[in-house]
């Protein structure tokens, strides 16, 4: 695993942030069909540098490209796989909808979906960019189905195309590629079928792997989601006030852990105190290096500056710690 | 005679222009281009529009649509002293959510939780209009209790509530209400509490008033027949994604029936012959008189269009197979 050197607690971030106002208009506009593909673009990139800079400006270690080309996790993926059709609107939660995804056809991937942009955003920026995918049994699990036979059968067909995205990630160079996986905790009886999913992505990967894991009921999934094959599980904390931590110290955490510690679905603003206070609560339970640090989930649902006060704050927080707890050098690699 | 119903939840949305003025409304608020009381209106519009799409649809017992409730626990918790809302917490195995209700002191309810919506909308409907409450024990299920110090005290405390709110709809005209307990299917082992929860609940009831115990989000397996228990008038389940049900439910089955034969999670349309299947199934199970069909959950679940196609498709289904089967 080459992943480079990485400072105490490196900091990372979910996936997703806000986007910018200018690029909320422009795709609106693209949708009505008022401006080009390409004028969308022009923005959606411009977008990307901003966030690329804020994260590199603030000391983030292991970047994201903010998904400013995507709508959602799963639709963007349902838009360019083959079989694919997109409903109408659905709500998810408060006045969010999304278009849901509808399988009518043997799943398939024409092209590469997440590459170009990924390339796009690594060359901004020396620190390493994460591929970010969503995982076969998400997919499944937030997609109408009118043509598989059932739950498993559809997991397993986009199992094998969301592996060939990961071949492509790693061949273009990511060195962690992350593949989120939110809905797993909702049913544990199907844990077994997430976790064989992720068997198919991830076989003869040698890029870290990771994948996002959130609300849920964790305490049904644990210890058994340690079963999933990736070197790191990012998991939400913060909006949970960090009680999962009784269960970690039952049973061990193997993995390396993205420790969400902020809320990304409040507007308040958690002081640095209670950031730290975060880490080293999470530092009685998992080794040092076992730790990254980032907000609980994707911002992108919280306005362009609340998301970037939410990732100062972790940063001045970890910095601060890594001054008073920290061995010197970096050590993870 | 064998009707058609809805269950809960009916689409804010729909895709067209005019069919997202709820959405928009939402966003004029938060901008302060709106105030409260005029989003009050628009939700009474969108309330409007949701019952007459069911009845053209062909529904002969409608809702509300649930215009109103972000989810089946906070419209009604939100409004009760005693309890707040912290953080989001997914609803059973569903993409959405609601917010956990804490209980920190002795629950006070409100004058009334939904009676003013019930008129409101039961005047606008030409069809019966049955109101909806989430069950005590559902709602006890999910809130993080610290005060009562255990659920059978929550959730008896709940029933005492919506025990008063069934009265007093009961005294506005209401002659169904349907009550959701979704949380038992999950936590069989609590039936002996459920069971008095509900005693104390059914005390309340009105004389002549219908009383449904919905129950999704799970099968009845372990809970049958002791379910016929439960003194309510009729029970509604979950008929097109829990196969367990069908090899559950048997002849003698003592009480009305409402069973969910349409699929309100997929998109896929059901076959008519499917369809039909199930109602010939289910009539050896109750009488037509006593059979209501529905969809298996509420229809926010689906985009707007498609549940609107659903419900066109089962009403077609049950009008044909009434006029071919069922002799009067």
């Amino acid at each position: 695993m080459t992943t480079g050197n990485l400072p105490f607690l490196p900091m990372t971030s979910v996936g997703s942030f806000p986007k910018p106002d200018y690029l909320k208009r422009a795709r609106t506009q693209a949708y009505k069909g008022e401006i080009r593909e390409r004028k969308l673009r022009e923005l959606e990139e411009r977008a990307t540098k901003e966030w690329i800079h804020f994260q590199e400006e603030i000391g983030i270690d292991i970047l994201v490209d903010g998904e400013m080309y995507r709508g959602d996790m799963v639709t963007y993926f349902a838009e360019t796989l083959k079989g694919f059709e997109i409903s109408g609107l659905v709500r998810s939660y408060g006045n969010r909808y999304y278009r849901k995804p509808v399988v009518v056809d043997e799943v398939k991937r024409a092209k590469p979906m997440t590459v170009e942009w990924y390339q796009f955003a690594q060359k901004l920026t020396k620190k390493p960019v994460k591929g970010m995918l969503t995982g076969p049994y998400t997919i499944m699990d937030w997609s109408f189905n009118e043509f598989y036979s059932d739950r498993r059968e559809l997991t397993l067909a986009l199992a094998e195309v969301i592996h060939e995205e990961v071949v492509d990630l790693e061949k273009a160079g990511a060195q962690y590629i992350q593949i989120d996986e939110p809905a797993v905790s909702v049913r544990p009886e199907e844990l077994p079928l997430a976790v064989e999913a992720m068997g198919i992505v991830t076989k003869g990967i040698k890029a870290k792997t990771l994948t996002h894991i959130c609300y849920g009921d964790f305490e049904k999934i644990y210890p058994g989601m340690l079963d999933i094959p990736v070197d790191h599980i990012d998991l939400e904390l913060s909006n949970s006030d960090f009680n999962l931590m009784e269960l970690f110290k039952k049973y061990p955490f193997t993995k390396e852990i993205g420790l969400g510690v902020v809320d990304v679905h409040s507007h308040v603003l958690e002081s640095k105190e209670e950031v730290k206070r975060r880490i080293k609560q999470a530092l009685t339970v998992f080794k040092p290096e076992q730790i990254y640090v980032d907000p609980d989930c994707g911002l992108k649902t919280r306005e362009v500056q609340e998301a970037k006060d939410k990732l100062r704050v972790i940063a001045e927080a970890v910095k601060e710690l890594r001054k008073e707890l920290a061995p010197s050098g970096s050590f993870k690699n | 005679m064998l009707k058609v119903t809805t269950v809960s939840h009916y689409p804010k949305i729909g895709d067209t222009f005019e069919e997202q003025i709820l959405r928009r409304s939402l966003g004029q608020l938060d901008r302060k281009e709106i105030d409260a009381s005029q989003l009050e209106r628009i939700k009474d519009e969108v309330t409007r529009t949701a019952i007459e799409e069911q009845i053209e649809a062909g529904v002969e017992v409608v809702t509300d649509g649930q215009i109103r409730w972000q989810d089946p626990l906070t419209y009604i918790l939100g409004q009760i002293k005693g309890i707040s809302l912290k953080g989001l917490l997914r609803y059973f195995d569903t993409n959405t959510f609601y917010r956990q209700p804490i209980c920190e002191a002795k629950l006070e309810a409100p004058e009334s939780l939904v009676v003013k919506d019930f008129q409101f909308a039961n005047a606008l409907s030409s069809k019966p209009l049955k109101a909806l409450l989430t069950g005590p024990y559902t709602l006890a299920k999910h809130i993080q209790d610290k005060h009562y110090g255990n659920l059978e005290a929550l959730a008896t405390a709940l029933a005492e509530i919506l025990g008063e709110e069934t009265k007093r709809l009961a005294q506005k005209g209401c002659e169904i209400v349907q009550f959701d307990e979704p949380a038992i299917l999950n936590f069989k082992k609590d039936f002996p509490i459920f069971k008095k929860v509900w005693t104390k609940l059914a005390g309340s009831f009105p004389e002549g008033i219908e009383t449904i115990l919905f129950l999704n989000y799970g099968n009845l397996q372990g809970l049958y027949p002791q379910i016929l228990e439960i003194p309510v008038t009729t029970i509604g389940l979950d008929y097109a994604g829990q196969s367990e049900n069908k090899r559950v439910l048997k002849k003698g089955f003592s009480k009305k029936l409402i069973a969910g034969i349409v699929d309100a999670r997929n998109t896929k349309m059901e076959t008519e012959e499917e369809l039909q299947s199930k109602l010939e199934e289910l009539l050896q199970i109750v009488s037509a008189e006593d059979l209501s069909v529905s969809p298996n959950y509420g229809l926010e679940f689906l985009p707007r269009e498609n549940a609107r196609k659903k419900l066109a498709n089962l009403s077609k289904v049950v009008r044909e197979f009434r006029e071919a089967k069922v002799k009067v």
